[in-house]
């Protein structure tokens, strides 16, 4: 037995010791910056509250709502089946698993954008792919969907059509809630109207 | 027969040639170019509780060059800032600034303790690129509440914005509960000119936002 093994030995223990002192790597990917300032750069990410109108009436299934305010107003006024993750614990296990159910998209939403943007902006870091934010936010929900406001007379024809889909998912939200004099006739045609809108977003 | 009665040094040449594999290793792993400072964690903090806010009032200050610790950046297109920008402001996109020689100066100017204040058309334009900053570790990065649009909206008075609210954005512009509760859209004006109203009080609070 030669005593360079020895040496050998007792140097690669040496080594091993410093895996110790290696930084704790996490057990995800983490986009990186660069990349995710490209992303933050383009406006991909807004959806408006037209559109998600129109997935929540149509009951789309491939697409959630998370709303990222405190759980109090939350519990005060919510959209149809929106999840409450508060932006302080969209790091939490439970976030984690809504986040991460596949091939569905999650739209962040809270009373103006900003808030939903800083949700995204720390989603994305956390790899996930398919997230987006409602551009304008409850705020803009209620001024565009819950209170539309009627074009002028000389408004182009497509004006006037966005604004009957939003009179008509105006009533199907407040309607449904109050389950008042809305009449089902109303619903249908506005279902009918909404499938050429939406395209054009506003918000 | 042992392998090392017959050349002695045989392993000595091994022992060498191991060291010298480990350090050069050790000399080319690659670091990324731009780490991450803030763990994902201290980022949620960040923005719980951000204080790195520039309101539009305090930028008089900056613009009369009476404070010189400030340095504006103009994250908009070049188009639009053609058309009109706050005073002396540079027109550096966001992805621009993380290049290589803006990383360095952005350095230097967080040494010297130089605020760099980023804005774009609205807040929310330079809320992204903000936090990307803040978690690279710049902490003298922060972003002009109401954006370009607020500023142009005030420029003539600036001091005078103290007063005014609109910038403020993430708050509540309704009771959603009771607005959602209380709608009744008919096909007469009755009541879509009553919600006129109150869509016509808010507006002045947000132009700044923008978008809408």
């Amino acid at each position: 037995m030669n005593k360079n093994y020895f040496i050998l030995f007792g140097l690669l223990i040496v080594l091993s010791g410093g895996l110790l002192f290696l930084p704790e790597k996490t057990n995800y990917v983490q986009q990186s910056p660069e990349s995710l300032m490209w992303d933050i750069v383009q406006p991909t990410r807004y959806i408006s509250t037209d559109q998600v109108a129109k997935l929540i009436i149509e009951k789309d299934p491939l697409f959630q709502l998370v709303d990222v305010r405190p759980d109090y107003d939350f519990e005060a006024f919510s959209l149809p089946n929106s999840f409450n993750i508060p932006i302080d614990s969209i790091l939490t296990d439970e976030a984690n698993d809504i986040f991460n159910i596949e091939d569905v998209n999650t739209i962040f939403l809270s009373d103006d954008d900003i808030k939903a943007d800083q949700a995204w902006v720390i989603a994305k870091r956390m790899g996930y792919k398919s997230v987006y934010v409602m551009k304008g936010g409850l705020n803009c929900w209620i001024r565009t969907i819950i209170q539309p406001q009627k074009p002028s007379e000389s408004a182009p024809i497509t004006e006037f059509e966005l604004y009957n889909f939003r009179k008509g998912a105006s009533i199907y939200f407040t309607g449904a809630e109050l389950s008042t004099n809305s009449d089902i006739k109303q619903e249908v045609s506005i279902t009918r109207k909404k499938k050429e809108t939406v395209a054009e977003g506003g918000c | 027969m042992h392998v090392h009665e017959i050349n002695p040094k045989k392993t000595l040449i091994t022992l060498t040639i191991f060291v010298i594999v480990i350090i050069v290793g050790l000399l080319t792993i690659t670091n990324p170019r731009l780490e991450y400072k803030l763990t994902p964690n201290e980022t949620v903090e960040l923005v719980v509780w951000d204080d790195s806010y520039v309101f539009p009032y305090e930028l008089e200050d900056v613009i009369v060059g009476a404070v010189d610790t400030v340095i504006l950046i103009d994250i908009r297109n070049t188009f639009d800032f053609s058309r009109g920008h706050i005073p002396g402001a540079e027109n550096i996109s966001a992805v621009e600034l993380l290049s290589e020689d803006n990383i360095k100066r952005l350095k230097k100017l967080q040494k010297e303790g130089i605020c760099v204040l980023i804005y774009g058309e609205t807040q929310l334009q330079a809320n992204g690129p903000w936090m990307v900053f803040r978690q690279l570790g710049f902490s003298n990065v922060k972003s002009l509440m109401g954006g370009y649009q607020y500023y142009a909206l005030w420029k003539d008075n600036l001091a005078d914005s103290y007063g005014d609210d609109g910038y403020l954005l993430g708050a509540a512009d309704f009771d959603y509960s009771d607005i959602a509760s209380n709608v009744n859209i008919d096909e007469n004006e009755g009541d879509s000119e009553k919600t006129s109203i109150t869509v016509n009080r808010r507006k002045k609070s947000t132009v700044a936002e923008g978008g809408c």
